[in-house]
């Protein structure tokens, strides 16, 4: 993570403000406030879907703030070898001036990693990404782009990742057969999903169809499959005995540990866990954790607030 | 009231003119181009003048033989020499500016700090106030325990001094008032937003500490006693060096944030910071019972 340097003194006075009684922040807010969130869809006009996300813009000039911009853009994959979503996190410059090229490099690797694993999930996959089935798909490509850092920077990712998910359109496609008068022609909509009709001795019924066309416009097409699954992360920042939400990038600096929890809410009461991670040099029992992740569960339906979105919305402010 | 006149067309031919007539010709380009004493914002891409007339300086450049604009700023003209201040810049110390600092490395008898700047300040050993008397030469022990006094990632109030050779600043603690950081917390803001006052130790009554940095660093911290910064019978070494806060009880706490969040919303109206509109926005928010 972005190593900002603050000195002890500094370091001392908000490990205290934490551990005060009411805790007390250094931009006054209380452990379970965020940052105001700004969203915006549709920025890469050029995409299936995109998003900008800022946790904590300074809402007179528009300045500061995690900053991220992702976007969704839909390729024809193979089926055989491709498994539907990829993620790539990258960082501007920018965004950490202070970090060599090197570092920049390990930092984008190990968000891309935490990402990746998290959103390529196999519980996670979208339905409705078949073109030809077992022939062709879409694969997915996320690309996330850090353009500001001002701490919490995996929330921002998740939910930059999942209004990018919201707001992707996948084309609609018609298959293309050619005419066997012997064979009946299957619509390629009828066919269940299989992943092995690529052997050459399945014995089988396979579709037929050898290639697709688009009805629609690039910009059209019907909305992902399983939407509402894309989870949304919660990083519970560790002081001892307390724990905080959104932390600024000093308030990163001073806690030695923090844990990440991504929860899928498909349905609102019962979320599943997709993602925990633990970052930083603390350490912590179990009992502990499943404390916070209890503490991070009911935090998490704040955000599922995000569904909103689905009403595209241009530009959403919440808190 | 106003008069408005058009840009005058670039001669046609140049003449090697007489002495007294340069004169002539300088008192009407300076009518031409900027009246004396005012001030003119310009914004990128903006046409200033004719490229044959004038030279460009920095923040412009030159586009089918006009100056334009590169930054939004402070049209400066210095004879033939046209350049924009940028109103967002990095900090340009000048000798005998309080800053504010945070050290960036450890070097043999040298601090690199970062201070806002376009290269890191250093601050030499020779330049602070060691332990044990204010006058006292630098020895070889203190070289060696250079951390004890500032280590990476402290923040400091020092004095511009000097200028190296590369344009770097030297700074100096050499005052009682200068040292090392604690208590509080910083807060940073566009340079330009810091006016040279008088003092830049600024004591609000709600127990609050303000150090302006004129490079846009600010340090907010919990109100110290006059003599107990000044220290009255010399120097205190531990005090100086000390890296561990006072204990801060919550209403100063509140008050530092609620300081601290009036500075960014004041500088994101572009309002230059000074003790008195700190004071009355203090106020103000007070009787509005909001939150820090």
């Amino acid at each position: 993570m972005a190593s900002t340097s603050i000195s002890k003194a500094e370091k001392s006075y908000i490990q205290a403000g934490l551990l005060a009684n009411p805790p007390r922040r250094a931009d006054g807010r209380s452990l379970r406030d965020f940052r105001p969130i700004s969203l915006e869809t549709g920025v890469a006009p050029l995409s299936n879907g995109s998003a900008r996300v800022n946790i904590g813009r300074n809402p007179h000039d528009g300045s500061g703030g995690t900053e991220i911009i992702a976007t969704v853009k839909l390729e024809v994959g193979n089926a055989v070898d491709d498994d539907g979503l990829s993620c790539t996190v990258v960082c501007s410059p920018s965004a950490y001036p202070h970090l060599s090229s090197g570092a920049l490099d390990d930092l984008q690797h190990d968000l891309t990693t935490v990402l990746h694993s998290t959103l390529s999930h196999p519980s996670l996959r979208p339905k409705n990404l078949e073109i030809i089935p077992g022939k062709k798909l879409w694969s997915l490509n996320l690309d996330l782009l850090v353009m500001a850092d001002a701490g919490n920077i995996y929330d921002a990712l998740f939910i930059a990742a999942r209004v990018a998910l919201w707001d992707t359109k996948v084309p609609r496609t018609r298959s293309v057969e050619y005419k066997n008068p012997k064979t009946l022609s299957l619509a390629s909509e009828n066919m269940d999903v299989d992943r092995d009709t690529s052997s050459g001795f399945d014995t089988r019924k396979v579709s037929n169809a050898v290639d697709f066309e688009l009805p629609d416009y690039w910009d059209e097409g019907q909305v992902l499959d399983g939407r509402e699954r894309w989870p949304i992360a919660i990083t519970l920042n560790l002081a001892p005995s307390v724990h905080f939400v959104d932390a600024t990038l000093q308030e990163e600096a001073s806690c030695a540990s923090r844990i990440l929890a991504a929860y899928s809410y498909e349905t609102p009461t019962e979320p599943t866990i997709q993602c925990l991670r633990m970052f930083g040099s603390g350490e912590l029992n179990v009992l502990g954790v499943k404390a916070l992740i209890k503490a991070s569960l009911l935090l998490g339906r704040i955000p599922s607030v995000l569904n909103i979105l689905g009403r595209r919305q241009k530009s959403t402010q919440l808190r | 009231m106003f008069e408005f006149t058009s840009f005058r067309r670039p001669p046609e031919t140049f003449s090697v003119s007489s002495p007294d007539n340069a004169d002539a010709d300088m008192d009407e380009d300076y009518e031409d181009f900027l009246e004396s004493g005012e001030t003119k914002l310009t914004w990128p891409g903006e046409s200033l003048t004719s490229a044959q007339d004038y030279m460009r300086g920095h923040g412009t450049y030159v586009d089918n033989e006009q100056v334009i604009a590169s930054v939004t700023g402070i049209v400066e003209r210095v004879n033939k020499l046209i350049t924009v201040r940028a109103a967002r810049t990095r900090y340009n110390p000048e000798v005998g500016d309080l800053v504010v600092g945070r050290i960036t490395e450890v070097q043999p008898r040298r601090w690199k700090v970062d201070a806002n700047s376009r290269q890191d300040a250093i601050l030499m050993l020779s330049s602070v106030n060691l332990p044990g008397g204010v006058q006292r030469r630098k020895l070889e022990s203190d070289e060696l325990q250079m951390r004890t006094f500032f280590e990476e990632g402290d923040l400091l109030v020092a004095e511009v001094q000097s200028f190296f050779g590369d344009g770097s600043m030297s700074l100096h603690t050499r005052s009682l008032s200068y040292g090392k950081l604690r208590n509080g917390q910083l807060a940073t803001v566009p340079p330009i937003l810091i006016r040279r006052l008088k003092s830049h130790f600024i004591s609000l009554p709600c127990g609050v500490d303000l150090i302006l940095g004129l490079n846009g660093y600010i340090w907010v911290n919990k109100h110290v006693k006059q003599n107990e910064r000044e220290g009255e019978e010399g120097f205190d070494a531990e005090a100086v060096y000390s890296s561990r806060n006072d204990e801060i009880d919550e209403s100063t706490r509140a008050a530092i944030s609620r300081v601290t969040n009036l500075i960014t919303v004041l500088v994101s109206h572009s309002i230059p910071l000074t003790d008195t509109i700190l004071l009355d926005a203090y106020d103000w928010s007070l009787e509005q019972e909001c939150d820090p």
